[in-house]
């Protein structure tokens, strides 16, 4: 038998365990719902009739963005798991889990471009659809971590390379073509490779 | 009132060290855990938008989609090159044992992980409650410390923590759990304060003013004088008026015998709030409530099989008898009868205090049995539940009645027998119910 003195003991119960980031959850979910929102509606509105699959490419967009947004609004909760839940519990549990099933997010970025892809448009409006994915990105980083923003600051430079790499790679796109189809996929290895440069050399510049 | 068992100030401990699972090989607390690294939710996503964007400017002769995969492309390239195959882990509970309600916390240590940053999560078993998972930045070496609430009584292990190392740009994750250990809940102890004391109290020295004269502090009466009685207990004001020495007596201090009968036969209601919650809230409430009063306190156990601990005092025969109620298993009791049970079980003259839903007709039989042996019983009813009668089922709505008429039955039998039955719905205070039996002395073996 152990004594009293070896079995130390609890503190009473004070308020509820979890508390205070519900409001942060969701105000980062609202900025990813409207981040996804302007990119769906970018990358859509120059296509509008323009070739067959676009429809449906919108249609898998904004359903990945709704689940996108129900998987970041619903990641703390538990709904269901008892023996005996309602029927609308267990719906509702069911809908959550479909929401965590796959990735959504990743869906939505490749729906968003191929409904870029879709349609010629300018470079430059493509470059936009860029930065508005990259911010799409970090909305739903920050949200799902529950991280502040100025974890961000120490990838300030890093952003800013990036951001640089893609102002010049839609300057090269907005530049006159050299001629036919030889020519065009000469400058797409050429952005390409400089991105994938830029990408390998930054840890030795790191270091 | 002496400070007893029924308010237990255990000081803090070392506590119980966190045993890892079983998928991690060779680990202990206070030891190298392995640790499993994978991407990040982040970096699939950067890595999918760099693909993607860089497929499609192959796919579409398009420059400006490469350019689109550039920042994913950089932020990738910036994951850290040191990735630790393990860590030395070292976790431990600061309470062993709670109280139903109460909080604690799980304290983990990691070292060896370089400049990465730390969050624990404890993934809490069904009757437990975690706390937010604790974050510890890179560079800082504090414990983490990770609380949960303990939400119904027993012996449970408190589940799981995870433990997830991050890369300065949460690019990389690296996740390691142990299995939380076993602690003991024990059930919230019903509010009593008031004691029953029996007539006849059996002759130890105890707190209660007996009937008997002795060397108590509670005033009995006076008395002529006899030679050898002390000259300090000399009445003066008695002497002086009758013109003969005058004694002052006392009555003797003695303790009783409280035997604490728990049903768990039956555990019907709802959860959190069953008959055998309530059975052994009110058990525990009414150990601590007699122990802290210098009583004897025993219990039994009516169960699957019967346990049972004969009347004992003190602070540690607290802990043997609330370890007896956490380590009962729920069942109907086939074999054994209260009948069987020795005399240091229920040691002649006890009040037994029974906390029972009064569902098994065995144990109504055994409380008649006990009455008849002469045992003073008292029945505290914790049944607050009923049979579900839907509202057009006639047939369900009779039987629904006549179940009650047998309950009723039941409880008037036992009264007519002299077993006084009240009932405790486990809101109020147990004062209340048993308060017609603390206000005054309780007739021992009376009918």
């Amino acid at each position: 038998m152990t004594g009293p003195a070896d079995r130390p003991a609890g503190q009473p119960g004070g308020p509820a365990l979890l508390s205070g980031t519900a409001r942060d959850r969701l105000r980062g979910t609202a900025a990813a719902g409207l981040l996804a929102a302007v990119l769906i509606a970018w990358a859509a509105i120059p296509a509008a009739g323009a070739r067959p699959g676009t429809r449906i490419t919108v249609i898998i967009a904004v359903l990945s963005a709704v689940a996108s947004l129900g998987q970041l609004a619903t990641a703390d909760l538990t709904v269901g798991g008892q023996a005996f839940d309602s029927l609308p519990v267990r719906i509702a549990a069911q809908l959550v889990l479909l929401t965590r099933m796959l990735p959504w997010s990743e869906i939505l970025i490749v729906a968003v471009l191929v409904l870029e892809a879709l349609h010629h448009a300018r470079p430059w409006h493509t470059g936009v659809l860029g930065v508005a994915v990259l911010a799409y990105l970090l909305a739903v980083h920050l949200t799902e971590s529950g991280a502040r923003p100025r974890i961000l600051a120490g990838q300030r430079p890093v952003l800013a390379a990036g951001l640089g790499l893609l102002v010049l790679a839609v300057a090269a796109a907005a530049l006159p073509q050299p001629g036919g189809r030889p020519g065009e996929l000469l400058r797409v290895l050429a952005v390409a490779a400089a991105v994938v440069a830029a990408g390998l050399a930054l840890p030795v510049i790191r270091r | 009132m002496t400070a007893g068992p029924a308010s237990p100030a255990r000081p803090a401990g070392p506590g119980a060290l966190v045993s890892p699972a079983p998928g991690a090989a060779g680990a202990a607390a206070g030891q190298s855990c392995p640790v499993l690294w994978s991407l990040s939710a982040h970096a699939r996503r950067l890595l999918t938008l760099a693909v993607a964007g860089l497929a499609v400017a192959l796919l579409t002769g398009r420059p400006e989609f490469a350019g689109v995969a550039a920042p994913a492309v950089l932020l990738l390239a910036g994951w850290p090159a040191r990735r630790p195959a393990r860590v030395m882990v070292a976790a431990r509970v600061t309470a062993q044992q709670l109280v139903e309600g109460e909080q604690a916390a799980i304290v983990v240590q990691v070292s060896g992980h370089g400049d990465l940053a730390i969050q624990a999560i404890i993934t809490a078993a069904e009757a437990f409650e975690a706390g937010p998972g604790a974050e510890r930045r890179a560079g800082d070496s504090a414990a983490l410390r990770v609380p949960f609430r303990a939400r119904q009584w027993g012996v449970r292990r408190v589940g799981r923590l995870e433990i997830v190392l991050r890369d300065r740009f949460r690019l990389w994750e690296g996740r390691l759990g142990l299995t939380l250990p076993r602690v003991d809940c024990h059930p919230r102890p019903a509010e009593l304060r008031g004691r029953i004391v029996l007539s006849r109290l059996p002759s130890r020295l105890g707190e209660h003013p007996s009937r008997a004269a002795g060397e108590g502090i509670e005033f009995a009466g006076v008395r002529q004088f006899v030679p050898g009685d002390r000259q300090r207990r000399i009445n003066w004001p008695a002497t002086t008026r009758t013109g003969t020495v005058q004694l002052n007596t006392f009555t003797a201090e003695r303790t009783q015998n409280i035997v604490v009968l728990a049903d768990a036969t039956a555990s019907v209601g709802e959860p959190g709030a069953t008959s055998l919650d309530l059975a052994f809230r009110a058990a525990a409430g009414t150990i601590g409530c007699y122990l802290a009063a210098g009583d004897r306190v025993g219990l039994i156990v009516y169960a699957d099989r019967l346990s049972w601990i004969g009347p004992g005092l003190g602070r540690r025969h607290f802990h043997r008898l609330m370890d007896l109620l956490l380590g009962s298993k729920p069942g109907w009791e086939l074999s054994a009868a209260l009948t069987r049970l020795p005399k240091a079980a229920l040691p002649p003259g006890a009040l037994i205090l029974v906390f029972s839903p009064l569902l098994h007709p065995r144990l109504v039989e055994a409380l008649r049995d006990l009455r008849e042996r002469g045992f003073s019983v008292l029945v505290v009813d914790v049944l607050t539940a009923a049979p579900a009668a839907r509202s057009r089922d006639r047939v369900a709505g009779l039987a629904r009645r006549i179940w009650r008429l047998e309950q009723q039955a039941i409880r008037f039998s036992l009264t007519e027998l002299g077993i006084p039955v009240v009932h405790w719905d486990g809101q109020q205070s147990l004062d209340e119910p048993l308060a017609p039996y603390t206000r005054r002395v309780m007739l021992a073996g009376q009918r």
